[in-house]
Order: C-alpha cells, then structure tokens, then sequence
C-alpha cells in the first residue's frame, strides 16, 4: 500500500470528529469552507430545534397533527446532515489524494460557482425562506402552549379573525402589526411561504416536465410536428401570460391552490423555447449523427446525449422561472384569482391590504418585501448560474 | 423581403384566425351565465329568457361563433353588461393605457439606456455593482406592490401625488373618446405613479439588455481597431460601440409590449387607471364575454404587429441579416 492510498482513507479520528459534530472532521483536516456550512447548518437546525421544544410544538410533545411534517422534516434534514458529511468528507480525501489534471465540466462549474458571492447569497436567501416554510409552526407566535385553556393553534392564529385585534399597528405581541380581521401579519407572512413556494416549484416542476417534452421533441423531429408546437406557441405567446392565466383561471371557480399550480405549469411554456433552440443545436453534432449511424433508438439518443447537453440551460430557466412564477401567483390573487382566502398567501394579502393603504402600511410594506426577498434570491442564483455553467458568456 | 412580409402576415392572419377559436371555446365554457348575470338578482325566468334571446345566447355554437367574430370586424358586436358596441367601450379605454404605457416606455428608456451603457463601460466598478444589483431587485419587484409603496410613500405619507385615478382629462383632436390627462396639471400628476410603477421593470430589463449587448459589443475586434488608430475613447465609445450595442435593445422594445400589457393589468388596477388592463379584469369578471373576447383579438393583433415590425425593423437596422 503505497502512502498516498494510506492517506486517500478515512482514518477513525475523521469518523469520530464527524459523528460527534458534522463539519469536525473537514475542520480537522483544514477544510474549513465546507466545515462552516456544516457547522452552520447544524445551528440552524439545533436553533430550531431549541425553538420548538421552547415552544412545545414538535410532534409528539404537542399531539397535534399539523406539526407531524415539521418535525419530521427536522430530524431528516439532522439525519441528512451526518450523513452527508460523512460520505462527502470520503469524497473529499479520496478526490484529493488522486491527482487531478483536468477538471471535469460539473466539477469546474461548482468551483466556480463556490467563488461567486452572488450564487451565495441567492442559496442562502432560498435556504432561509424554505427553512421559514418548513418550520413554519414552530416559528409561528401562539398564544399559550397545547393543553393550556386558551389555546390557540399556530394556523389558527394566522387564519383566525379577531376583531378586537383590528389593524393594531407593529408592537411587542405584533411585530409586524395585524391586518384588518385582526390576524397577525408576520404569522400570515411565514404561512404564506409555504403557499409561495409550493406553487413555485409545483408549477415551474410542471413547466419543465411540459415545456421541456414539447422543445425535446419539437427540436429534434423538427418538420410537422415542431411546425405545429410552434405555431400552438406562437398563439399561446399572442396573449399576455397574466391574461391568458387569468382567464383559463376563471373557468375554474374555487378552484384554488391545486388548479393554480396546474393552470402555470401547463400554460407557462416558456421552457419549450429554449429547450427547442439547444436542441437543435445539439442534434447537428456529429456525435448524434454518429449515435444515429450505429442505430442507437431515438429515445436513448434524445436521454443520452441530447438532454445532457441542454441541461445547463435548463437549469437557468428553472431558477428563474421559479421567480417568475412566485410574481405571477402573487399577481393572481392581487387581482383575486389566485389562492382562495383565508389561506395565508403574500399576493392575497397585498389585496386585502390595498384598500387600508391610508391607514394600514404595514399590510401592503411586508408582504411586498418578502416577495421581493424571495424572487431576488431565485433571480441571483439564475444570474449566477447562467454565469457558472456556461463559460462561454464570461 | 417582400415575400418574407407577405408570410408574416399571412402567418398573423392564420394567428389571430385560430385565437379567435381558442377564445371562443374558453369563454362558452366559463362558469356563469351572462344573462343571469346581467337579469341581476331575484330576476324572473322569462326576463333571462329575454337577455338570453336578445344577446342571441341560445343559437346554436357555430351560430354564436360567426356572431361574435363577424360583429368584432364590422365593429356591431355589442358589449353585454355595458350597453355599447364593444369597440366604444375599449376605444374608450385606449388612450389611458395608450399615455400610461407611454410614459412608462419614456422614463424607462431614459434611465435604463444611460445607467446600462455606463455600467458596461465601467465594468466591474461601484457604480456597475450598483447597477446591476439595482436592476436586479428591479426584476424581482412586482409591479402592483411598486405601486402601492409609491402610492404610500408619495400619495399618503408626503401626500404630494393624488393616490389614484385618472384626475382631469382632455378630449383631443375633437374626438369624443379621445381623452389624455397628461395635458393639464392635475392630470399629469395623476399619470406619474402608474407610469413611474410600469416602467419599473422595464427599466431593470432593459438595463441589463442594454449593459450586456454594450460588453459585447466592446469585445468585438473593430471597436480594438478604433483604439488602435488613435480614436478618442469618446468616439470609439459612442460612435462604433454604442450604435452597434443600440440595435438588440432597440428591437427588443418591440418585444416588451407584453410585459407592457401584463403591467397594465396590474398597475391599472392597483390605482384605478381606467384602462384596457383594468377593462380585461373588470370584463372577466362581470362575465362579459363580447368585451373579453374583443379586447383579447385586439392585444393580440397589437403584439404580433409588433414581433413582424420588430423582425423587419431587425433587418434594417442591421444589413448582415435577411429573410427569404
């Protein structure tokens, strides 16, 4: 066994620092980037942790349902946290103790990437807001804990009118103010997280699923059948999206949080587009007339080489397309065809709020601001991408 | 390029033919019925049997097809809760959005062309982190909620704006449905909240365009060329990069239109601007399908006249490009 294999294994100190707290082991070994988003991870999690056992709302000590997912959700991320740096830390040694003379595309696109402060700060603004709706209970204010007479579950508290509580502006048992039933604003503001991102990644996850078929197939067969996506485009794109979404949404009345996410995923076919055009670029490579040539299937030629290649600029158009839908959501229910009350939603309460701008601001300040906080991560991270992954544009 | 024109328009033709069809099915199967609707509350049978028999709603489809789309070309297709022909009413409403979008394109344009050019020019100093950081909230801002924090910090709090509507208007070139509130004062002052909140995402788009044509421009090798022969940078800058940077962003305000109307919609109805994005909300909801239905043909028509004059302007401003 020579010395560099002796070094490329994890030594018992390395899984003992490891298993005692994720992050050790990179520390000890002088990594301490990747130590620090352990490290910090960690935090996060025991601080919400600390906040929910304060709080008496992880599951079991609360026997109410709607906590299940919470702290589930929580000791999987804990889980996922040692385990993960337990096979990253083997990872890291063995890639290091080999000698690398060419980095690979991904692996270049990650150091990169790891060197922008703008793709940073986007994940770390995503990661906060996502953390925010995951934990949404145990953030939430609540009256008195379970079991005591007066109550009130944290859902409640954000859905529940009480009048006597109307517009009462920001102060110590409301800090963000409460809106016109009464109902306190950062509750509704941390709820409404869940909604925001939820119909997010449902409807833009659609998009791609959509989208990315009808480019994939339209780009590669070209002829009839792209003449025909694209013409069904070209009508779909000669009305505004907001309208064309705002009617089709009309004709489901009630319909709600689920048709939302259907009406988006289905009509925003943006995707298609660029999908199509990065197909078609690719299929003119002389590695798929090869894979044709020795009779490789369609299917396998369109999943094996042609979609790896159109991967990088998917992947841009997911993050922003997230955005973008958070935006068009929060539109729709400003103009009350979107997510039906009173579930908690940031464009809803945009709504209800442009009617008390007078005497009201902190209804119409805060809901706009996480709104914003919100896309602006996805948008920099977007940015960042397209940077990162595709060289050429640098 | 004659040949590429006449397709383009036969492809808008065949465009708009099959919206017409698309719409029409979205709105026979949209809940609620007109003329319920329009009887009002507590109304009789026979007195919905009579709006239903008038609007010409119990024809058969086809029947009610060729009404619609005939009515919307000779212009006798008449609205159904707001007793005009359908034209009148979003002729009505044009001019409003018409002084709004304007506006908006003006004060984006001025800001966004300058700030672009200048951070591409200084790449990588303060005033380009400012920029591009500036622009990028920019994209992330709703339009209505720009709105209302105008509305809030100009209208209520140094309550140095009216907060909404359209204020004093004045009819124009004798017309009776051309009214602009942008000539008198009071108008005026109404028109720059909305205007300012539409052209906010503009501006940040347009910007970005503006900043990413203008570096890639820089890198071409004349623009190297005419440092080299000893040009002033300020020539070199604003003679060979700028007009050549100009053409993307130029042509792309053509594109824009959509996000235009899309604003529209949501700025118009935010501070009660009467018009045609406030008519689209109001239409839908009052179920008014010949209004919808006119105004959905007609955006449409607008936005593929601007794609075939942004294709064609293309072709002028730059020479290397032709169709056919």
């Amino acid at each position: 066994m020579t010395r560099s294999e002796q070094q490329a294994r994890l030594t018992p100190q390395d899984v003992i620092l490891t298993l005692v707290l994720p992050g050790l082991g990179h520390l000890a070994r002088g990594w301490w980037g990747k130590a620090l988003v352990y490290l910090s991870a960690l935090a996060a999690l025991g601080a919400t942790l600390g906040l929910a056992v304060a709080k008496h709302r992880l599951a079991w000590a609360a026997g109410a349902t709607d906590y299940w997912f919470s702290t589930a959700m929580l000791f999987l991320l804990f889980a996922l946290t040692w385990v993960w740096s337990l096979c990253d830390l083997r990872h890291s040694i063995r890639s290091e103790a080999e000698e690398h003379y060419v980095l690979g595309y991904w692996q270049m696109a990650i150091r990169r990437f790891s060197r922008d402060p703008k793709g940073i700060a986007g994940i770390l603004i995503i990661l906060f807001v996502l953390h925010v709706a995951i934990f949404s209970p145990f953030l939430a204010s609540g009256h008195s804990f379970p079991g005591v007479p007066g109550y009130v579950r944290p859902v409640q508290h954000a859905i529940q009118m009480n009048l006597r509580n109307f517009q009462a502006p920001p102060s110590a048992a409301h800090p963000l103010g409460t809106d016109n039933y009464g109902r306190d604003v950062l509750d509704r503001l941390i709820y409404g997280s869940r909604v925001a991102l939820g119909i997010g990644f449902v409807a833009t996850l659609l998009n791609m699923v959509f989208g990315g078929i009808l480019g994939l197939i339209g780009g590669y067969f070209r002829g009839v059948t792209d003449a025909v996506f694209m013409r069904v485009l070209e009508i779909i794109n000669s009305i505004p999206f907001l309208v064309l979404v705002l009617l089709v949404l009309s004709l489901w009345r009630g319909g709600g949080i689920l048709s939302l996410m259907l009406v988006l995923g289905i009509f925003g076919l943006q995707p298609a587009r660029i999908i199509r055009s990065e197909v078609l670029s690719v299929r003119e490579q002389d590695f798929v007339t090869a894979a044709r040539a020795i009779g490789v299937p369609t299917w396998r030629i369109l999943a094996k080489y042609v979609l790896p290649n159109a991967i990088a600029s998917l992947i841009v158009v997911t993050t922003m397309s997230i955005g973008v839908n958070i935006i068009v959501v929060a539109g729709l229910s400003f103009l009350g065809y979107g997510v039906p009350p009173p579930t908690p939603s940031w464009g809803s309460m945009l709504q209800e709020a442009q009617e008390y701008i007078r005497t009201a601001w902190w209804m119409a300040v805060y809901p706009g601001l996480c709104i914003v906080l919100t896309v602006f991560g996805f948008n920099i991270l977007g940015d960042s991408l397209r940077d990162v992954l595709d060289p050429r544009l640098k | 390029m004659v040949g590429y024109t006449v397709r383009r328009v036969i492809q808008l033709v065949f465009t708009i033919f099959a919206l017409t069809i698309l719409m029409f099915v979205l709105l026979k199967t949209m809940p609620g019925d007109p003329a319920v609707i329009m009887a009002g509350l507590g109304a009789r049978l026979e007195t919905i049997q009579g709006i239903r028999e008038a609007l010409g709603l119990n024809r058969p489809l086809p029947v009610q097809y060729w009404r619609f789309t005939s009515g919307l070309f000779n212009g006798r297709l008449q609205s159904m809760t707001y007793h005009k022909p359908v034209w009148t009413v979003i002729a009505e409403r044009i001019p409003a959005t018409l002084e709004m979008g304007f506006f908006a394109l003006v004060i984006a344009l001025a800001i966004s062309i300058p700030a672009g050019l200048l951070s591409a020019i200084y790449r990588n100093s303060m005033l380009d982190y400012t920029v591009t950081t500036v622009a990028l909230v920019g994209i992330s801002i709703p339009v209505f909620w720009f709105a209302l924090m105008l509305m809030l910090v100009f209208g209520v709090i140094l309550a140095i704006l009216p907060v909404s509507g359209r204020g004093t208007t004045v009819a124009l070139f004798g017309s009776p449905w051309l009214r602009f509130s942008f000539v008198t004062w009071d108008g005026f002052r109404h028109l720059i909240i909305p205007s300012v909140a539409l052209a906010s995402v503009q501006m940040a788009m347009n910007a970005r365009l503006t900043r990413a044509s203008m570096l890639e421009v820089l890198r071409q090798d004349y623009v190297t060329t005419a440092r080299a022969k000893g040009l002033k940078e300020r020539v070199v800058l604003l003679k060979h990069a700028f007009r050549n940077a100009l053409a993307p962003v130029v042509t792309n305000i053509g594109l824009q239109i959509g996000g235009l109307v899309a604003g529209a919609v949501l700025t118009e109805t935010t501070t009660a601007w009467p018009g045609i994005g406030r008519l689209m909300v109001e239409a839908i909801s009052r179920r008014d399908q010949a209004v919808v239905f006119g105004l959905a043909i007609f955006v449409a028509f607008l936005f593929q006249i601007s794609y075939v004059t942004v294709d064609l302007l293309y072709a002028y401003i730059d020479p290397r490009i032709t169709y056919d």
